[in-house]
């Protein structure tokens, strides 16, 4: 696993302001695989997906020490290109948060601003990136029309869309079905499937059976340590920590 | 909804400890009379068949329901595995005890004609009833372990099912040379050596609760031989 891990973080530490929110979080991403971080709410499960592509750079009150290594950089290092971070570690977000403009807009917004410009071969990375969403079916008649006429879970597919057209590594995925509908959540969950042959997903998700679904290894977080992490199998079978147990079952607080 | 399960899962536990009492009643009832040649009780064992189907398939359907409307985890998924394999465990014993409790009517004096009579039936016996209740020492360990989640009971199970295995070699020893001495006490000599195989048999399903609720308490797979 040592050699197969994309992301590690050790000894993470983050603090908004007072409120210490990561308490000494040691943990490894093995690439091309899933990765589900569970935990009841407010444990730091976002705080962390945000911390592998400094989107909490953009809080004022944070503060962070400890590493985070991708690809054996140190991503928390001065000089860091953080747009070219979060080219490779991409996110989709809870809520679906397609631009209000075309479909074929969305998904070559990012490749234009990375410096593609040719015509042909934006269409071509629009068509891809759909296809590897499995939206393409469903809107290779209408990619002029806008994204907001798209249903939920067709914009979250769009979304994901948009963060493959740039070629991430890593693709982070806080709640990606939690505002859509049972059949909308099974194409989610088949799609990230799909994805994790040419991609590393780690997904934040308050559904277990989602977790255990989809997922090759399981984090269990609590009031921001990391408890227990490691084959999700083992996790939902029998988890080494009391705690795990008691949260997967229901039996908290 | 997490204490709604809990509560059903309890009262799921509970109701498949009184249909493994059930079942192993059933055995206990069926050695008493076979050993007391007590046809009467021998016929309520059989005719308490069709209550313990009835447990079996009323149990089962619980377990399968609450799988599918809260698809448990962890721990809560262990007990409703060894909970199905416990009540499939019972039935077997119950079963058992009913075809032994068959060959009690079948080798009984009373209702068989004076061929059947004088043959002789003390001997074989003598360690069918130990047997029976070291097996049924087993069955109550087994059960009171998946009650309680007392993993001390069955420690020692695996040595216990030495012992059983001896002694049913011991009896089909036993029940050669007897045959072999008299040709008349084939009829009796061979179902004494079968019920000291369904014996046997009941002592390894002992052994199957046993090994599952290890499972259900630790998340480990044993085995006991
Ligand atoms: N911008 C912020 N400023 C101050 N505190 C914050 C900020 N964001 C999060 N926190 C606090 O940090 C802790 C962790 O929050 P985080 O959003 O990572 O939790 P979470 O596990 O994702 O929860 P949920 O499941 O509800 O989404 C919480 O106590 C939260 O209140
Ligand atoms: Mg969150």
């Amino acid at each position: 696993m040592t050699s197969d891990c994309i992301i590690s973080t050790h000894d993470l530490n983050l603090w908004y302001g007072g409120k210490h929110a990561l308490q000494s979080v040691t943990m490894k991403i093995p690439k091309n695989k899933v990765t589900a971080l569970i935990g009841p709410s407010g444990c730091g499960k976002s705080t962390l997906l945000r911390c592998f592509n400094r989107l909490n750079d953009l809080i004022d009150s944070v503060k962070i020490t400890g590493g985070i290594l991708f690809d054996g950089q140190d991503i928390q290092a001065p000089g860091t290109d953080v747009v070219a971070l979060r080219k490779k570690v991409g996110m989709v977000f809870q809520k679906p948060n397609p631009f209000p403009k075309s479909i074929r807009e969305n998904v070559a917004y990012g490749p234009r601003i990375h410096g593609i410009t040719d015509r042909y071969a934006l269409d071509r990375i629009v068509e891809e990136s759909l296809r590897h969403a499995a939206l393409w079916d469903e809107v290779k008649d209408r990619l002029d029309d806008s994204a907001l006429g798209l249903s939920g879970g067709q914009q979250q597919r769009l979304c994901i869309a948009r963060t493959l057209a740039v070629e991430p590594d890593v693709i982070l995925m806080d709640e990606p079905c939690s505002a859509l509908d049972p059949i909308a959540t099974a194409k989610i969950e088949n799609l990230i499937d799909l994805l994790k042959r040419e991609y590393t997903v780690i997904i934040v998700t308050h559904n277990m059976q989602q977790a255990a679904r989809v997922s090759d290894f399981t984090g269990f977080m609590y009031l921001g340590r990391l408890v227990e992490c490691g084959q999700t199998k083992q996790i939902f079978e029998h988890p080494a920590d009391e705690l795990t147990e008691n949260y997967i079952t229901g039996r908290f607080g | 909804m997490a204490e709604k399960f809990h509560a059903e899962l309890d009262t799921l536990k509970k109701d498949t400890v009184k249909m493994a009492r059930f079942g192993r009643s059933m055995l206990r009832d069926a050695v008493d009379a076979m050993v007391r040649q007590d046809t009467q009780l021998a016929e309520s064992v059989v005719a308490r068949k069709e209550k313990i189907h009835e447990l079996e398939v009323e149990l089962e359907e619980r377990c399968y329901q609450l799988i599918a409307l809260y698809q448990p985890m962890a721990k809560d998924m262990r007990e409703i595995a060894c909970t199905l394999k416990v009540i499939t465990a019972s039935l077997r014993i119950g079963r058992y005890g009913k075809v032994i409790a068959k060959i009690v009517n079948e080798i009984s004096d009373a209702g068989n004609g004076p061929a059947i009579r004088s043959i002789p039936r003390t001997s074989p016996m003598m360690s069918i009833p130990h047997m029976a209740d070291l097996a049924i020492d087993m069955i109550d360990d087994a059960i009171e372990a998946y009650d309680t989640s007392t993993l001390r009971l069955i420690e020692d199970f695996s040595s216990r099912d030495d012992t059983i295995d001896a002694l049913r070699h011991s009896i089909f020893r036993e029940g050669i040379t007897h045959m072999m001495e008299n040709p008349r006490s084939l009829t009796r000599c061979t179902h004494f050596i079968m019920v000291a195989r369904y014996l046997e048999r009941c002592a390894d399903h002992a052994c199957n609760i046993a090994e599952n609720v290890h499972y259900m308490e630790t998340g480990e797979r044993i085995e006991i031989h």
